[in-house]
């Protein structure tokens, strides 16, 4: 019958007599009633809930709501432009059957370029299955560099990656240029070009990657079991704090790794295929691996189940 | 002031009075206080493309700095601090590795008198809050030695590139690819790029002086060739130097406290990236502990450069 909703946060609108109390809003006449004493407080008071609901499946011309979508006050600065809709009567349309007033397109002149750019930031993100909050993140990201226009005029689409980038890592979930540039059509040198540039005309900065962030994700694409993951996670944290592997990219060593934990487990993975899912080329993960595998007795967890013992791993 | 006489008659007005450290003619030495210009000015106007004149000039430049080290040495005997003197012995003998190159001044390889200071005034490290601090007493033993010096030169006329390209010898000209002439001479080993206007770049070159005799041999060739070539605006562009710390370093940790100044991105460069605010310069340092400095434009920058790093490239060394 009515719906709460909760008022608390406006001052506006309360009981003179009860403060306190939540008012109840009577949807079907527009009041706000007081619980205590029954006094309407607010009188005729405009619903802003939506006023059609539609679907997906529904047939897109026939979408009878006639104040378009729910604002985006955050990005688009409030967009409060108005269309007018394609007529129906005959009157609509001239002689040859085209409408007569064609003036649907131009709407937000100003932000069509940002409104393009949070168009493609999703398409790239739903390649990759990236949750929602990191592209609002992108989104915000991109919005202050396209504000600042110190990098006005570069190519939106090299922006819109290398903050893609950049929104990943402020998660907390960094994900590699390479597979960046797998979802993008920007080159890694221009992606990592970018990306320094936005740090600085931003003034931010990223804290570094580390192996375990890649752990998961390499892992699960490669259909390992949880224990072989947690394995190569050890493993790839030995290394770093032994430094054993001081000159190589981080990648390389998750990817020696992994290719460590896979082979002393029964699901063995070659290095081609870690070279894949991982994007490093498996020569690198052979002379990762060479330089690791001195040291593999220290490497693994304590309570690790090994398939194939650590003496008979390969050697290469 | 026998300082005096020694000078040659057009430099009189440039000599400085007795005991000034800053020399009339600049000195070229690795610790210079910064900004002592250190380009040798042409004293006399020598547009005349004679690399004889250049030699001869570069000779008495040397001549003229011998006697004001002499001079400066006895001054400063007097001005040694303690201190000073176990920072001159490690400094000295990489000094005079360093200056025998540009001298050729005998005096210096001599091993230089015990208890003299080397012939340059005490390091200067202007203590900013933006340069790292150092402490005046620590100096690192280490100099860097310069790979590659930028520099331009206006032959000042309009040059025709394809004649240049058929006559000259070691010359490429790739109009569809860039639109200048790349020669290229072998002694010094050098590249130059001519440009049709007249202005030239040359590269290669692992000292300044070197960078001013390429050049020369450079307007000289096209001075034969038939143009009217001038020397003008001689003016060094770039300097890279590197050096070698000689030990691992903890680049995660030079990241994280020095934020500002560092960026360290291992998927794209192995290297940290360093830019120093003063004096501005790039410094590319790595895990082994070597160390890459460029952007400078006189020598001094470079060795302030690195004696503003090394304290702080100790601090992160690799326990390990």
């Amino acid at each position: 019958m009515a719906s709460t909703s909760r008022l608390d946060a406006l001052p506006r609108v309360m009981c003179p007599n009860h403060p306190d109390a939540i008012l109840v809003e009577d949807y079907r006449a527009g009041d706000m009633i007081c619980p205590e004493c029954g006094l309407v407080v607010g009188n005729r008071v405009i619903d802003v809930g939506s006023e059609w609901r539609t679907f997906s499946n529904d047939n897109a011309t026939k979408d009878p709501s006639r104040v378009g979508d729910s604002q985006n006050p955050l990005l688009s600065d409030g967009d409060l432009s108005t269309m007018i809709g394609k007529g129906t009567g005959a009157a609509s349309f001239d002689e040859f059957g085209n409408s007569k007033y064609q003036n649907r397109r131009t709407m937000s002149s100003s932000d069509r370029a940002m409104m393009n750019a949070f168009k493609e930031i999703t398409t790239m993100a739903d390649r990759i299955n990236l949750l929602r909050n990191i592209v609002d993140r992108t989104n915000n990201l991109f919005k202050q560099v396209y504000e600042q226009k110190s990098l006005k005029g570069r190519a939106n689409d090299a922006i819109a990656s290398a903050c893609l980038y950049i929104a990943c890592r402020q998660e907390g979930v960094p994900r590699t240029f390479k597979e960046i540039c797998a979802v993008s059509r920007i080159s890694k040198k221009e992606i990592g070009r970018f990306f320094k540039l936005i740090l600085k005309a931003l003034e931010t900065s990223v804290d570094l990657i580390t192996t375990g962030d890649f752990m998961s994700r390499f892992c699960s694409n490669l259909c390992l079991p949880k224990q072989a993951q947690m394995a190569a996670t050890h493993i790839a944290h030995k290394v770093v704090g032994l430094d054993l592997v001081p000159e190589r990219s981080l990648i390389s060593v998750v990817a020696a790794a992994i290719y460590m934990a896979s082979q002393a487990s029964a699901e063995k993975r070659t290095q081609k295929e870690i070279g894949d899912i991982a994007g490093v080329a498996d020569v690198t993960i052979r002379q990762s691996y060479r330089l690791i595998y001195p040291r593999a007795p220290d490497l693994f967890p304590t309570d690790f189940k090994f398939d194939t013992p650590v003496d008979k791993l390969p050697q290469l | 002031m026998d300082q005096n006489n020694s000078l040659p008659p057009y430099a009189q007005g440039l000599a400085s009075p007795q005991g000034a450290m800053t020399p009339g003619i600049p000195i070229f030495s690795p610790m210079m206080p910064y900004g002592t210009g250190l380009t040798p000015q042409p004293i006399q106007n020598t547009n005349s493309l004679s690399l004889l004149e250049e030699q001869q000039r570069q000779q008495q430049q040397q001549a003229q700095q011998q006697a004001q080290q002499q001079q400066q040495q006895q001054q400063q005997q007097q001005a040694v601090a303690a201190v000073q003197q176990s920072t001159s012995q490690q400094a000295a003998p990489g000094a005079s590795g360093q200056t025998p190159q540009l001298f050729h001044s005998q005096t210096l390889t001599t091993a230089p008198l015990p208890g003299t200071t080397p012939l340059y005034p005490s390091p200067v490290t202007p203590m900013t809050p933006i340069t790292p601090a150092t402490p005046a007493s620590e100096s690192s033993g280490i100099v860097p030695q310069l790979q590659n010096i930028v520099s331009t030169v206006n032959l000042g006329c309009k040059l025709d590139l394809k004649t240049i390209a058929l006559r000259a010898r070691n010359a490429e000209y790739n109009p569809k690819r860039f639109a200048a002439v790349i020669m290229r001479i072998r002694e010094p080993r050098t590249t130059a790029l001519i440009f049709s206007s007249g202005k030239m770049v040359c590269t290669g070159a692992k000292s300044e002086e070197q960078s001013r005799l390429a050049a020369r041999k450079y307007a000289r060739v096209v001075q034969k060739l038939g143009f009217p070539a001038k020397f003008l605006d001689f003016k060094i562009q770039n300097m890279v130097g590197s050096c070698d710390v000689k030990f691992p370093i903890r680049l995660e940790g030079l990241v994280l406290t020095h934020q500002q100044f560092s960026s360290y991105e291992p998927e794209l460069f192995p290297g940290l990236i360093y830019r120093m605010i003063k004096p501005r310069i790039v410094l590319l340092i790595f895990v082994s502990g070597k160390v890459v400095l460029t952007g400078a434009k006189v020598r001094a920058e470079i060795y302030e450069a690195f004696e503003n790093i090394y304290p702080i490239l100790k601090g992160f060394r690799k326990t390990t």
